[in-house]
């Protein structure tokens, strides 16, 4: 039976979420289509294999000295040789940094459409249609290949997590890997910080509609003082240097989830959410009332925060 | 080294977007610019060619507005371009331009080193200089956070998740993806935008550089996302606003 399978996806030797939630829509998708659901997993030996098998009845698990570490060349020629044994008909792939790396070149590999940071899936008429967010979340737009096989990326939270239950099979999937054209040195740490955001209870976080460094501290970072909060960012307020990598939330960042988190000049792209929405409370300022941070928020106010902010200091 | 930077021109985010027939953004009203990832791609070569010499060559795909962006980064400082203005490319997918980008680079000839931005800001793909690199069987990174080059070695920093980086080794010939905050662009100068006026932009059409890749997504449709959970909007002008958020903060989710 034709497959739909999920690349797993480890670090320090341990399945990461964006994993289990793969499982699921694996699930969904070969349901609906008549196929059948797996992981493939890369690694140096099959210890994980064995354990993402409690999440999906297939595993094709590839092991080989050179999958020890990630590296794009060595992912591409495992995948490959999955889907070459396997009868696979769609690879789905966290939009992860890792992913994102990867599979693009795993489509290319096997003369494959690629859809990329999908949102959603759903078959109609027979062929898979995927919905993603594009325009920094402002506008969706739905696309399918014209491929017989399709590689497909998925977003963060995009499904919910599979629960473990079932003792699946392992199967083994041999590959040759030659020529690996990028040398890891190691990972580093390059936010480290006097400070941790992540322990405050009130955080005001302000982005590039704070315009400038002088005024990110006189309506940011006042407000936090006077609330007896942290103050943070979004990614391009660090980029600019107007505050320490250490105070950046986001996928690339820190993640909070404080009892309040005022984000003001934000607009909530994907990346900065990932960082901020178990927050319990969550208030929005933005001049755009189309800004996506809105649909997240609890409480939303359509204004200039330089008006709105000094305004608030005041009733404080 | 001579250095070919991949430069997409995208919508102002900020813009008021307005959706026609499903299928695509009434253009009227928006104001265009260079992808931001772009600018960052953009501002690294000319750093490695301040160090060590060469050129920087500016490709892009895209219709005739495309033409300003391009003369910006003339203007920051790159030596020339090409722009591939051909509707036929721009009715494609990533697999299309990717395929266009790689024959445009090949006809410059000798470049060593590929930029491109992590990702485009308006669709969010994050997969053209991937597949450039697979079409131009070099090796690539993504997400490039930091960037030493010594002759054709090359030593890079590919960020990860919560502010991780791994340093990776490498060589040239090579495609990297550029994230932001890897440098801080620079801003045009008065002499640079009357030179750019100048510098020599070849515009051809997909068959002069021998570029017919077929799509192999095709597009259905774009629609507004329906939130379910919309924030409560607190009307007022901004002290009225301000003074109800107070209050709400206060007594009803109670968190100040
Ligand atoms: C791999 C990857 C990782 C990333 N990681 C992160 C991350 O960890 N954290 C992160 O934040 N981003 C991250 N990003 C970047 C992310 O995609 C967005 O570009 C970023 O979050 C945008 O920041 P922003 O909302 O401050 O800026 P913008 O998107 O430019 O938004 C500015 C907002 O300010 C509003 N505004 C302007 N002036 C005013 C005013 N006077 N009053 C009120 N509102 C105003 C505008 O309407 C707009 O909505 C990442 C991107 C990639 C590709
Ligand atoms: C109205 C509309 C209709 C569309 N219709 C279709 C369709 O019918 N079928 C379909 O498959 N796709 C369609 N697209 C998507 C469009 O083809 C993509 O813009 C293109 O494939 C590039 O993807 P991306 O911009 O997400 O690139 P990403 O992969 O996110 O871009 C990464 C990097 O690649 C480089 N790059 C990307 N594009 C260019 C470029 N044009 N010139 C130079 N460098 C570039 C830049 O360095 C950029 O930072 C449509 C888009 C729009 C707005």
């Amino acid at each position: 039976m034709a497959k739909i399978v999920a690349i797993a996806e480890h670090r320090n030797g341990k399945l990461t979420d964006a994993t289990l939630e793969l499982c699921k829509a694996a699930k969904e998708l070969a349901g609906a289509l008549g196929a059948e659901p797996a992981v493939a997993i890369m690694s140096k030996d099959d210890t994980l294999a064995k354990e993402v098998a409690k999440y999906i009845p297939l595993v094709l698990s590839v092991t080989n000295a050179a999958l020890e570490g990630y590296t794009a060349d060595g992912y591409t020629q495992a995948i490959k040789a999955v889907v070459e044994t396997q009868d696979v008909k769609g690879v789905l792939v966290p939009h992860s940094y890792d992913g994102v790396d990867y599979a693009a070149k795993v489509a290319m590999a096997i003369g494959a459409g690629i859809v990329s940071n999908c949102n959603k899936a759903a078959v109609e008429g027979g062929s898979v249609v995927f919905t993603r967010n594009t325009y920094n979340g402002k506008i969706q737009e739905m696309k399918k290949v014209n491929t017989d096989k399709f590689v497909a990326t998925f977003e963060k939270g995009a499904y919910d997590m599979e629960a473990a239950g079932g003792a699946g099979t392992v199967t083994a999937v041999s590959a040759d890997i030659a020529n690996v054209r990028t040398k890891s040195k190691g990972i580093i740490e390059t936010m480290a910080g006097a400070v941790d955001i992540s322990q405050a209870k009130i955080i005001v976080s302000g982005g590039r509609g704070c315009k400038d460094a002088d005024k990110y501290k006189d309506v940011i970072v006042s407000l936090a003082q006077k609330l007896g909060g942290e103050y943070a960012a979004s990614r391009p307020v660090v980029d600019s240097g107007w505050t320490d990598p250490a105070r950046q939330v986001g996928q690339s960042g820190k993640t909070v989830a404080p009892d309040l988190y005022l984000a003001a000049g934000i607009s909530g792209a994907i990346q900065h959410v990932a960082g901020m929405k178990g927050s319990k409370c969550i208030v929005a300022i933005n001049k755009d009332p189309e800004a996506p941070i809105f649909n997240i928020a609890t409480y939303g106010i359509v204004g200039d925060l330089f008006e709105v902010i000094p305004a608030m200091k005041e009733k404080l | 080294m001579k250095i070919a930077v991949c430069l997409k021109q995208v919508p102002d985010m900020e813009s008021k977007f307005k959706i026609l027939e499903d299928k695509k953004i009434d253009e009227s009203q928006i104001a265009f610019k260079i992808n931001d990832f772009d600018n960052y791609a953009v501002e690294a070569a000319l750093q490695l060619k301040e160090k060590a010499g060469g050129e920087v060559v500016i490709v892009t795909c895209g219709p005739d507005r495309s033409a300003k962006d391009i003369r910006q980064a003339f203007a920051m400082g790159a030596d020339w371009g090409i722009h591939v203005n051909d509707p036929a490319v721009e009715a494609g997918d990533n697999f299309v331009v990717a395929s266009t980008l790689q024959k445009a680079i090949e006809s410059i000839g000798g470049v060593e080193l590929v930029l491109t931005g992590v990702q485009a800001e308006d669709d969010q793909a994050a997969v053209t200089g991937v597949m450039l690199a697979d079409l131009m069987g070099w090796p690539h990174c993504t997400n490039v956070k930091k960037l030493e080059v010594n002759g054709t070695s090359l030593t890079v920093n590919r960020e990860l998740e919560g502010g991780l980086n791994e340093v990776l080794e490498m060589s040239a010939p090579a495609v990297l993806t550029v994230q932001s905050g890897i440098n801080e662009p620079r801003y045009p100068t008065l002499p640079g935008i009357m030179k750019a006026k100048k510098k020599r932009l070849d515009v051809k059409k997909a068959a002069d550089i021998g570029a017919s890749a077929a799509a192999k997504t095709d597009f259905i449709k774009m629609f507004f996302p329906v939130s379910e959970h919309k924030a409560e909007i607190i009307q007022g002008d901004a002290a009225t606003a301000a003074a109800k958020l107070v209050e709400k903060l206060k007594n009803e989710a109670k968190v100040i």
